[in-house]
């Protein structure tokens, strides 16, 4: 946005006061109110609030709990959500947000009367968030702000250290109550309010049963009108294809993501809808540079050679996916479409190793200095699905090809979290990102973000990589920022801190009976209290 | 469409008297089965003269076809792309940075004068041409469009007089100054000596011809049906490379394509179609089938007459199953409507659409029809909804993919992703093997008009590995995307 731009959005004083037309109480849309819908899970959450919060499980249910400032809409909008209009100033450095009065935080039973929304809690949401103490991936993204002020109850000035791109859309983060964490300073995972969330969205968490099943209720109170359906149900599975036939036999309404290879048996049976939503993601095995051994790229870019990918596709996931070159999704705008991914050859890999200074021993194992690579890979058992084993063995075996030794252990969701993202205790793992639309890679390669429960969990570092990353984060002009993200994936592709892998086509599923069902393709449940089930169909 | 399947089998068994391995034309047919339309042609055509001539007719038919297929394909990318890349360069263009592209001056109205808004276009192109930073080939090759525009617009004198200045030098204006008079229709200069001077001078040079220099040449084949000519120049390019590419500044640089070249593959591949499928008809074993084809491609071509006096011939002789009848009388319908018998075409439709037992492919080919002539044909589509809500299984995709399409056309992008999505077949959503690629083409833009860019970006992604030449769509939707992305910046472990 160049000055005078800026300047004029000063003197217009943008202002947007769209507001709902429903207030609390029924949607008055004509929908049924009703029903049950009970949704497949890949595990359980490790916590329920939006802040210490880092997997897709919670993101889904924290965003039935919770709201933000603003919100997107389905045309790519921003739309007023706890705020119902704004007003940008000082060239784009100050944001004032004039927030919704009518707003209640969720009533647990037993207590006492319901609590008001205001400004505090947005103070405190922000304050809490970057509280040094805070585990929290969001710290990065909202360096920007520099300081928080409460003009009243009802309204709010943010005041940014420079103006951004789309700074508006960041204003989606989802506030949390001043009277939610037991410790008002700072918000870790052991905090009850982590499990036992308070929120001002559609639905209220109800309980969690002993089988693990997280029990939301509508809100009769919500501002944008009640939800229509009255019960939602998380079920966790841990097998991929029980939860397939739990649809088929009608246990559960919806899975959240199909298995590829079920994606023809579900698609032929009428019964359901198969819904595309493009989440950007893409699975990797990513490397820990704390090791020495694999701090050299070219042990790094020699397991890539090393691996046959379009091989594992094809066996694995019936090639319901595409093979990637960088850390990009395909279907992202950064991502650098002139990048090919390196091809499979075990002989360059080998090539690589030597040149590494690597030799092979008796035992067939490549060793250098007396240290042998023999490495520990790491995988979630949430992922334990039977095609994450096939291709974590495959990983295995096309290294042994090349005289690496990997030893496969597999760990508990959370235990695996500790041992990544805590410890860094892990030599490989196996995951999956999933990116919002901006596609920002910043908090997963700038040596910023290295640390306890940061993202950049390999402890990957490259000046250039930083700097880039940096320049991009400060531009004020897209096709810049394009370019810079073509430079980034090219680069990264080359310094291959990860062996990207692919993408896989997503799709949920869900029974014909929930009607007028949107998906978003990151947060899936942000218009979920549109959704609603006839009358006749409602359990 | 599964008759395609159908007469792809058919090809691949007429081929198998001397079938082998690296048979050409069982090759070529597995090829075009699958969709890959350029490695198809490029394994048969050079072997055309030492296939048997006994089978010669039926090699002809399969190219006939392979390029009928891309031709439609090409007219589709270009629609799309004229589409998206409007929408980018526009945005570009208003861009008030001081890291301003200029270029975008020079290709936003080359695109505008493609669309025919020949009013922007000049204030476009002017803009570019007074810009003192423009060299003196860039200027040259600005007025040659600019002149195009005056000429297309209705000022002939105001076109000749800017193109009698120009110098065609340089092999990039030379070209563009012959792709500008062979649109025109002139021959003040000659537009195909222009060209080949043009592509001798860069060959001298020993320099590979920049797809800038390619595209006017090619527009001139095209235009003068050089068919051959103009493909074997195809054969040998990179069409994903960019026209230009602008560095402004050290981390700003924008690529820039043209959006003409894709309506002059489709002309091309047309004309090589129609070509190699009246070889196939001089075959009296293959005359039907390939007149079948060449109806198809003459409706393509804008030409209902021709098209229906093949199709006439091919419905009075047919021996091929009944379908196919219904099918040519769905198209002689469409061909009738063109020259004017509208009542008669609609009853023949509505006539058409009533037969049981129901065929949901008859049904297809009038749907599509009347989407390609924007003909409101309430009643048929009104049955077809119906039997596509109910009909179960791959048989009914034909049918949801052209009510999907029908709604393209009318620009109900959520009725369009609705039908095209139930006719996707989803366990290989993006594969061009298992889904029409031009069906796969109106989702992507469907998908674009309702901003989910990443399910339109993924579609291509995966066409890309075929058709190169769709960077520049992809280019575009990226540079799209990149703006209208509203998101905090969020990533998740899975």
């Amino acid at each position: 946005m160049n000055r005078k731009l800026l300047v004029l959005l000063l003197t217009l004083g943008m202002i947007s006061a769209v507001s709902f037309s429903a207030d609390a109480g029924s949607k008055r849309d004509g929908r049924p109110d009703g029903g049950t819908l009970s949704y497949g899970e890949y595990g359980r959450p490790a916590t329920l609030d939006p802040v210490t919060s880092n997997e897709m499980i919670s993101l889904r249910l924290t965003e039935l709990i919770f709201n933000g400032l603003v919100g997107i809409n389905e045309k790519q909008e921003i739309v007023p959500e706890l705020a119902k209009s704004w007003k940008i100033s000082d060239r784009g450095r100050t944001y004032t947000f004039f927030l919704r009065k009518n707003v209640t935080w969720h009533q647990k039973e037993g207590a006492g009367e319901a609590k008001l929304f205001t400004a505090g809690d947005v103070v405190f949401t922000h304050k809490i968030m970057m509280h040094p103490r805070t585990i929290t991936p969001l710290k990065v993204r909202y360096e920007f702000i520099a300081s928080v002020t409460k003009i009243d109850d009802y309204t709010v000035k943010f005041t940014l250290k420079r103006p951004i791109l789309n700074a508006l859309a960041k204003f989606s983060f989802k506030i949390i109550p001043s009277h939610g964490p037991s410790n008002r300073h700072f918000l870790t995972r052991e905090d009850p309010f982590a499990q036992s969330p308070i929120g001002t969205g559609p639905y209220i968490l109800k309980n969690v049963t002993a089988d693990r099943e997280i029990i939301l209720v509508a809100n009769d109170n919500y501002f944008k009108g009640r939800p229509h359906i009255d019960k939602f149900v998380a079920k966790p599975f841990a097998d991929q294809n029980i939860m397939t036939q739990a649809l088929m036999f009608n246990a559960i309404d919806m899975i959240v993501l199909v298995n590829p290879r079920d994606i023809p048996e579900i698609q032929g049976d009428k019964r359901y809808v198969l819904q595309p939503y493009n989440a950007l993601s893409y699975s990797f095995f990513g490397y820990n540079m704390r090791n020495p051994l694999l701090r050299d790229k070219r042990v790094r870019k020699a397991f890539t050679y090393a691996v046959n990918r379009k091989e594992m596709l094809a066996s694995f996931f019936n090639r319901q996916g595409t093979i990637i070159s960088g850390p990009f999704a395909p279907g992202s705008w950064a991502y650098n479409l002139a990048v090919k991914p390196f091809r499979f050859n075990p002989e360059k890999a080998m090539a690589l190793l030597k040149e590494a200074g690597f030799t092979k021993g008796s035992d067939g194992i490549m060793a250098k200095g007396g240290k042998k690579l023999s490495l520990t890979l790491k995988v979630p058992i949430e992922k334990e699905s039977e095609a994450v084993k096939r291709v974590v063995l495959a990983f295995k075996n096309y290294l042994k090809n090349i005289g690496v030794a990997i030893k496969v252990e597999f760990k508990e969701w959370q235990s695996w979290k500790e041992d990544v993202f805590l410890e860094h205790d892990f030599d490989i793992i196996f995951a999956s990102w999933v990116f919002d639309d901006s596609a920002d890679i910043s908090s997963l390669f700038h040596s910023a973000e290295i640390g306890s429960w940061k993202n950049n969990f390999g402890g990957y570092s490259n000046p250039k990589v930083d700097s880039l990353i940096v320049e991009s984060k400060l531009t004020l002009d897209h096709e810049k920022r394009r370019t810079i993200n073509r430079k980034l994936h090219a680069l990264l592709a080359d310094e291959a801190p990860y062996t990207f892998l692919w993408t896989l086509t997503n799709y949920a599923a869900y029974h014909k009976k929930i009607r007028h069902v949107a998906i978003h393709p990151y947060k899936y449940f942000s218009f979920a209290d549109d959704w609603f089930i006839p009358s006749g169909s409602q359990k | 469409m599964r008759r395609t399947a159908f007469i792809v089998a058919l090809l691949i068994f007429v081929s198998s008297p001397a079938f082998a391995a690296d048979d050409p034309m069982a090759r070529a047919a597995k090829l075009l089965g699958k969709r890959y339309y350029s490695e198809a042609a490029s394994v048969l055509k050079p072997k055309l003269r030492t296939i048997k001539p006994n089978r010669r007719g039926t090699a002809h038919l399969t190219l006939g076809m392979i390029y009928l297929r891309s031709a439609e394909l090409h007219r589709e990318l270009y629609r799309t792309s004229a589409s998206v890349q409007l929408d980018y360069l526009k945005k570009l263009a208003a861009s008030r940075l001081r890291s301003r592209s200029r270029f975008v001056d020079l290709y936003y109205g080359e695109a505008l004068i493609e669309v025919g808004k020949y009013k922007k276009a000049e204030a476009s192109l002017s803009r570019f041409i007074a810009d003192e930073r423009t060299n003196e080939k860039h200027r040259a090759i600005a007025n040659a469009s600019l002149g195009l525009g005056y000429y297309l617009g209705g000022d002939e004198k105001k076109a000749k007089a800017l193109w009698k200045g120009l110098q065609g030098k340089d092999p990039e204006v030379a070209s563009s100054l012959a792709a500008a008079y062979s649109r025109a229709g002139l021959t003040d200069r000659n537009p195909r000596a222009l060209a080949e001077e043009s592509l001798a001078a860069q060959k001298k040079k020993r320099r590979r011809p920049s797809l800038r220099l390619l595209k006017g040449i090619i527009a001139v084949y095209a235009k003068e049906g050089l068919t051959d000519k103009g493909l074997s120049l195809v054969s040998r390019a990179s069409l994903d490379k960019y026209s230009y590419r602008e560095v402004i500044r050290r981390n700003k640089v924008i690529n820039f394509y043209d959006l003409s070249l894709l309506r002059d593959l489709s002309k091309l591949y047309l004309q090589a179609s129609i070509a190699s499928l009246k070889k196939a008809a001089a075959d009296a074993k293959l005359k039907d089938t390939a007149n079948y084809y060449l109806s198809e491609a003459y409706a393509l071509v804008g030409n209902p007459k021709q098209s229906a006096e093949v199709t006439a011939s091919f419905i009075a002789a047919s021996k091929m199953p009944p379908q196919f009848r219904d099918r040519a009388l769905a198209r002689q319908a469409a061909n009738n409507y063109q020259m004017g018998r509208k009542t008669e075409a609609v009853g023949m439709w509505d006539k058409l659409s009533k037969k049981q037992p129901e065929d949901p492919e008859l049904l297809a080919e009038i749907i599509l029809a009347c989407g390609r002539l924007r003909v409101n044909c309430s009643k048929v589509i009104r049955k077809a909804a119906v039997s596509a809500e109910k009909g179960e299984g791959k048989r009914y995709f034909p049918l949801n993919i052209a009510l999907g399409r029908y709604y393209y056309g009318k620009k109900d992008y959520s009725r369009t992703i609705t039908f095209l999505e139930a006719g996707r077949d989803k366990g290989n959503k993006n594969k061009i093997e298992s889904n029409d690629p031009v069906a796969l083409v109106d989702l992507a833009e469907a998908y674009y008009q309702s901003k989910q860019f990443s399910e339109a970006l993924e579609i291509y992604f995966e066409m890309s590995k075929h058709f190169p030449e769709v960077r520049q769509i992809q280019e575009a939707m990226q540079g799209i995307y990149s703006i209208e992305q509203k998101s905090a910046g969020d990533v998740k472990i899975f």
